[in-house]
């Protein structure tokens, strides 16, 4: 247990006093005052460096965490249905999500190769041109995304998904962590209150709105926080796509491929606490958000 | 019309597995084949003539079998320092009354909340001062000081089990230590299976440990020896999906022997909290 406090206690002291210094590892740390929080608030206000990574991250993080929440509860609603062979589509769903992180990578480097790759065959079949994927640094949910898809539809070229889509994609394939947590917290609801609803004349998709999304709030509020702590530290799945760069063009620079090089290929360790310093407050601040707007939409149950 | 919904509803439970499913038999399918099929015919899932050479090609011209005993060590060494230390704080947090357990146990769920970046360079200072960077103690030691995770799993589970049985060995005279070994660890067998399983496949799976703390090809493990290789090997996609599927295989393997404990580890861990 003393164990434990010096590797937490300890750590939590010196990252501190290290984001007030300039810090190489080689030499001992020399005081500076605030200047690296300084260099990370112009580096913020010019979208470089930390700037560009937290922009990054935050495109990740939302969508990724939107998507797995809304894709995980239609999932699981979709494998809690009574049918035969229900537990092989349960396996066949999670399985992705227990593959080693490093061979999902190199898998999907090959999947999503703009030439041979089978989810540009995919996309072929519904008419969608070639992407590049992991070549090109744009993103589809943007201004310049927008563009292309109108474009598109008036008959031009399609050039919609970059190397974070990618990641999404991938991160979507593994969703199936939280589809079973899902499932779990499904088979607790009681089977009264859709039978209730029924007599009160619901169909399938009011069924689903007033009964099986409140009684999931709970978990789906835990998700959401497990999956924004999650996805803030996604590094991994983006060291191996990226090879270790955060290429092309910095957009799969997310805030650990950046806290990572900072320290371990430029060696300044000081500049880093700091940057670990404010992201660990902007993910506290953003779970205590969570948990204020959780009043309004979390029900627990009340045990009567 | 309850018929073509029936139908309807098969068929979206297919279409949802085929998707989930479809990249591991690709990866499959794809270490099976040579260069020139795989450049001429991706898709195909059953290989012309399948060509089992490229496992024992990969085999050789990468170092997996020393990668596979290095990750060995390092699986065992954690899973060992997590299950012991784990259950010991656990217990201590749980079976043991004083007065600051409380603010103990809040200090162990924080940390949970705490990102990996705040601790990394301190914690690489710390180890390297020990003289311990590029030695697998680097990745073994810190789980002999537990794992929060872990810790919360097991204290839960231990607070289950009836007082009277450890009333009645503190009447046989039983140290705490007696209690720890003869009563609450035999008891305690399925939690502890959970936390050694997960232990074991994190291991397994540490990409960031390794490249962080080990610097000599010689200690590598898979996880990272291999992705050593994916820059080097970019134009030999079928023994990268080889090695690839060798790395994966014995978690797939793990999973489908022990699949009620991977989804109950998982589902109550989201339930409880």
């Amino acid at each position: 247990m003393v164990g434990f406090v010096f590797l937490f206690a300890w750590p939590f002291a010196a990252s501190f006093y290290w984001s007030l210094c300039r810090f190489d590892l080689i030499n001992p740390p020399e005081f500076i005052g605030l200047e690296n929080y300084r260099r990370l608030a112009s580096e913020l206000h010019s979208q470089q460096g930390f700037g560009l990574a937290l922009t990054n991250t935050l495109y990740y993080s939302v969508i990724s965490v939107s998507l797995s929440v809304i894709t995980g509860v239609l999932l699981a609603t979709l494998l809690s249905a009574k049918v035969k062979g229900q537990a092989i589509y349960r396996t066949l769903v999670f399985l992705p999500s227990v593959i080693p992180i490093v061979a999902a990578s190199v898998l999907w480097i090959w999947l999503l190769d703009p030439e041979s790759g089978m989810i540009n065959y995919l996309l072929s079949w519904v008419g969608i041109p070639n992407q590049n994927w992991l070549n090109q640094s744009r993103s589809a949910i943007s201004p310049a995304g927008l563009t292309e898809v109108s474009q598109w539809i008036h008959g031009g070229t399609l050039n919609l998904f970059g190397s974070k889509d990618a990641l999404i994609l991938m991160t979507m394939w593994g969703v199936g962590n939280f589809v079973v947590i899902y499932l779990a917290a499904l088979s607790d609801i009681p089977g009264q209150l859709y039978e209730a609803a029924e007599i009160d004349g619901a169909n399938l998709i009011r069924k689903f709105y007033h009964v099986t999304l409140p009684m999931l709030s709970p978990v789906i509020f835990f998700n959401l926080i497990m999956g924004l702590i999650r996805s803030v530290q996604t590094f991994a799945s983006v060291y191996v796509l990226s090879e270790g760069t955060g290429e092309p063009g910095s957009s799969l620079m997310l805030i650990s491929m950046q806290l990572f090089l900072s320290a371990f290929s430029d060696f300044e360790m000081g500049y880093t606490s700091a940057m670990a310093w404010i992201l660990f407050v902007i993910l506290l601040a953003a779970t205590t958000l969570l948990f204020r707007t959780s009043k309004h939409w979390v029900h627990y149950r009340t045990s009567s | 019309m309850k018929k073509m919904s029936q139908l309807s509803l098969y068929g979206i439970l297919w279409l949802t597995s085929a998707i989930f499913s479809l990249p591991l038999l690709l990866m499959l399918s794809g270490s099976l084949k040579t260069t020139e099929q795989l450049a001429r015919n991706p898709y195909r899932l059953w290989p012309e003539n399948i060509r089992w050479e490229n496992y024992p090609v990969a085999l050789e011209s990468m170092p997996l079998l020393r990668y596979l005993g290095n990750t060995l060590i390092l699986c065992t060494g954690c899973v060992l320092g997590t299950t012991l230390s784990c259950a010991l704080i656990a217990y201590g947090l749980s079976r043991v009354r004083w007065r600051e357990r409380k603010y103990f146990f809040a200090l162990v769920v924080g940390s949970m909340l705490l990102p990996w970046h705040v601790t990394m360079i301190p914690r690489f200072v710390l180890i390297s001062e020990l003289g311990l960077y590029n030695s697998f103690w680097a990745i073994i030691g810190p789980t002999f000081l537990g794992d929060a995770f872990f810790i919360f799993l097991l204290r839960q589970f231990f607070l289950t089990l009836p007082e009277e049985l450890f009333e009645a060995g503190r009447i046989d005279g039983l140290s705490h230590f007696g209690l720890f070994w003869k009563i609450l660890i035999p008891l305690s067998k399925p939690a502890i299976a959970t936390v050694a399983l997960f232990q074991f496949v994190q291991t397994w799976n540490d990409f960031s440990g390794p490249l962080l703390y080990l610097n000599d090809p010689q200690k590598f493990p898979l996880a990272y020896g291999l992705e050593r290789f994916v820059s080097s090997y970019g134009d030999q996609t079928h023994l990268l999906l080889a090695a690839s599927v060798l790395f994966t295989l014995p978690i797939i393997v793990l999973f489908f022997l022990a699949q009620r404990t991977f989804i109950d580890g998982i589902s109550t861990t989201g339930i409880k909290n």
